[in-house]
This record gives C-alpha cells, sequence and structure tokens, in this order.
C-alpha cells in the first residue's frame, strides 16, 4: 500500500486553484495575490535577471512587475492564462528598462550553484587546461552573460524564454505578441549570434 | 538545417549554466512579503494623495476637520446641535401643514385667471360676510392652517384667507 501525499486544504489559498486565487485577489484579497507571487515568483525573477544579468535590477523589475500586475488584475478578463499575461507584464516591463538603459551594463551575476559542477555537458566545455574548475565555470559564466547582453531585447528574450527557461514556441509567441515564424526567426538569428560571440568557448 | 542545429547543441549545453545561476539563499522566502507591503505601501499613499487633493481644493474644510481632531468634544456637541436643528425642522414642518396647500391654490387660481381676477379668493369673503350679514354662522378657521409667510414668502396668501368665526352672528 502507498501513502500519499495529504492533499493541500482546498480552503487556504495554497490549496486553491489558480483561476479561484485570481478572482479573490481581482476583488482586493492580498492574502490570494500573495500566494499567486509565491507561485510564480521564481520563474519572473529568473526571465528578469537572465535579461539584465544584474540580480538587483532584477529583484526591482520583478516586484514591480508584480506591483502592476496587481494593480492591472481588474482589467485581466480571463482572455489568457493569468501565468502568460503576468509574464507579458514582466517581458514588456524589462524590455522598457533596459531601453532606457540602453547600452550601460552593469553585470551583477548571481553564484552558480553547486550541481553546475555535476553536470556533465557543462564539464565537457571546461578547458582542461583551467587551473580549477571554480575558476572555469565563473569565468564561462561572465563570456556566456556578456554576450547575451550583445543582442538586441527581443533577441535575448527568445534565447532566455526557450534555451534557458524552456518554453515553447507557441507560449514566447503568445508572451511577446508575435508569430510563431517570428518566434523561430529570432531564435536562430540569436543563436547564430551568440555563437560568433563565444567562438573561443564552443567547438566548431 | 540538422547542420546548423548540430552546430547549436554546444551552445544549448553553455546555455544551460544560466539554469545554475542562483539568487542568495531565502530570497524568495521573503519576496512575495516585499511585494504584498509595496502593495499595501503604495494603496496607503493614494488614501494620503486623496487627504493632499481636498487639502488643495477645500482647504476650509480639511480646517474644519482638523479642529475636531484637535477636540473630539467638539464631535459630540455639533453632532447633538445638528440633531436639535433636524428636530426643529420636522416641527415647524408639521405646523406649517397647510403652507403647501395654499401655495398650489395660488397657483391653480393664478393660472385659472391670467388677468389676475381670481374668483376663488373673493367667493370665500363674500361667503363669510353673506353669512354674517343675515345671520347665520360665520366660518371660522383654524388659525394654525393659515399660510406661514416667512417659510413660503407668500405674504399674498394671507389675502386669500379671512378668519372667520362660528359664533351666531349678532
Amino acid at each position: 500500500m502507498t501513502m500519499s501525499e495529504p492533499a493541500a486544504n482546498p480552503n487556504t489559498p495554497a490549496g486553491m486553484l489558480e483561476g479561484d486565487l485570481v478572482k479573490r485577489a481581482q476583488r482586493g484579497d492580498l492574502q490570494a495575490y500573495d500566494e499567486l507571487v509565491k507561485r510564480y515568483q521564481e520563474r519572473i525573477y529568473a526571465t528578469v535577471y537572465h535579461m539584465t544579468s544584474n540580480h538587483e535590477d532584477a529583484n526591482d523589475l520583478a516586484q514591480e512587475a508584480f506591483i502592476k500586475a496587481y494593480s492591472a488584475l481588474k482589467s485581466f478578463k480571463g482572455g489568457s492564462t493569468f501565468y502568460t499575461w503576468l509574464y507579458r507584464i514582466a517581458v514588456n516591463k524589462t524590455i522598457n528598462f533596459l531601453k532606457q538603459r540602453k547600452n550601460k551594463f552593469h553585470l551583477s551575476l548571481n553564484d552558480i550553484d553547486f550541481n553546475a559542477e555535476h553536470d556533465p555537458d557543462l564539464m565537457a566545455l571546461i578547458s582542461d587546461k583551467t587551473p580549477t574548475r571554480d575558476v572555469a565555470l565563473s569565468e564561462l559564466q561572465k563570456k556566456l552573460n556578456e554576450a547575451l547582453l550583445k543582442l538586441s531585447e527581443p533577441h535575448r528574450m527568445v534565447v532566455v524564454l526557450h534555451d534557458v527557461q524552456g518554453q515553447s514556441h507557441d507560449e514566447i509567441a503568445e508572451i511577446m505578441g508575435c508569430n510563431i515564424g517570428t518566434v523561430r526567426s529570432r531564435l536562430f538569428y540569436a543563436r547564430q549570434q551568440l555563437q560568433g560571440h563565444l567562438a573561443g568557448y564552443i567547438k566548431s | 538545417m540538422n547542420e546548423s542545429q548540430n552546430d547549436f547543441r554546444e551552445l544549448k549545453h553553455l546555455l544551460k549554466l544560466k539554469r545554475h545561476e542562483s539568487p542568495p539563499p531565502g530570497f524568495f522566502e521573503h519576496f512575495s512579503d516585499e511585494v504584498v507591503n509595496r502593495i499595501r505601501a503604495g494603496e496607503a499613499r493614494s488614501q494620503s494623495s486623496v487627504a493632499e487633493r481636498l487639502n488643495d481644493h477645500a482647504p476650509w474644510l480639511v480646517n474644519f476637520l482638523r479642529v475636531f481632531e484637535a477636540k473630539p468634544g467638539l464631535i459630540g456637541g455639533f453632532a447633538a446641535s445638528l440633531c436639535l436643528l433636524l428636530v426643529l425642522g420636522v416641527v415647524l414642518a408639521e405646523h406649517s401643514e397647510s403652507g403647501p396647500q395654499n401655495v398650489f391654490t395660488t397657483a391653480s387660481t393664478e393660472s385659472a385667471s391670467p388677468d389676475g381676477s381670481s374668483a376663488v379668493p373673493s367667493a370665500v369673503p363674500e361667503f363669510a360676510s353673506v353669512g354674517a350679514a343675515e345671520g347665520g354662522i360665520a366660518i371660522s378657521t383654524n388659525a394654525s392652517l393659515q399660510p406661514v409667510a416667512s417659510l413660503f414668502g407668500q405674504a399674498s396668501g394671507a389675502s386669500l384667507f379671512q378668519p372667520a368665526s362660528f359664533a351666531p352672528a349678532h
């Protein structure tokens, strides 16, 4: 006999469906909105962070995206999922921020977690001549982020959403408000650009 | 196309490194709290901005309300005086029940005879005076039913009625 995990109480925000939480939040229930923030905070933060390569900016922008979403929640009619709608707000906010900042980038990178050292694909990329793995990974991280920042915002966004966060072409098209063909062509062009910028780190 | 996909394989491996970039430990534990606190602060600020707008457009009202804040006892006095005014208004309205009727009468008679010669006003005094002259009973209306000129500004209304008496005419 297998013991199943007790189901979350559907009367508490943590156990509620997304639709119910959204309806409650639309009526001004901040507890419900707090639960929605908890559900999506990591993905929204990660998207903004990978776009800016700056932890402090990502923190501010992700918070502002959630605040803006709350203030605009009454206009959310459910035409798309809340998740897609929220993503769109975060993406637009980030792109506007990057356009205002223009090309003045300041890297403030997060640490690489322990699991990276156990990723065979990553380890295969590190040169044997590098003294220690830590140094190699941090150097690779810096070069990768610099290369990403050289892409235009729409191209960077497509790479981040697809190759880093694993979103489908359909989802990206909905989030970015363009068709799938545009997503595909942007992704191809962005990868080509990245490959050129990182030629020294990728076997040709 | 396959060639280009193979070329991108290493790039995709390299991009996997981004997934291992994590914010400081415990970062997400307080993230939602900060968002909710900022929303609450924003709501409080918008409420205070309403007070600021009121201060700009009606500073006298803000000063008036501040007096109450400084002396809470005044609120009771102000409320009591409002209640007193209300009661006075009700009492006065009860005493002047016939007032509106007179106004309508005046209005209807005036509209009935545009030239100003009204039949009804002249009939009442005539009837009363005839009754009195022929030894009949003179009609006496309650004095309180007469129009209150101060409430309705109908000074001419007094001419519509003539105090009469049921006392036998001598």
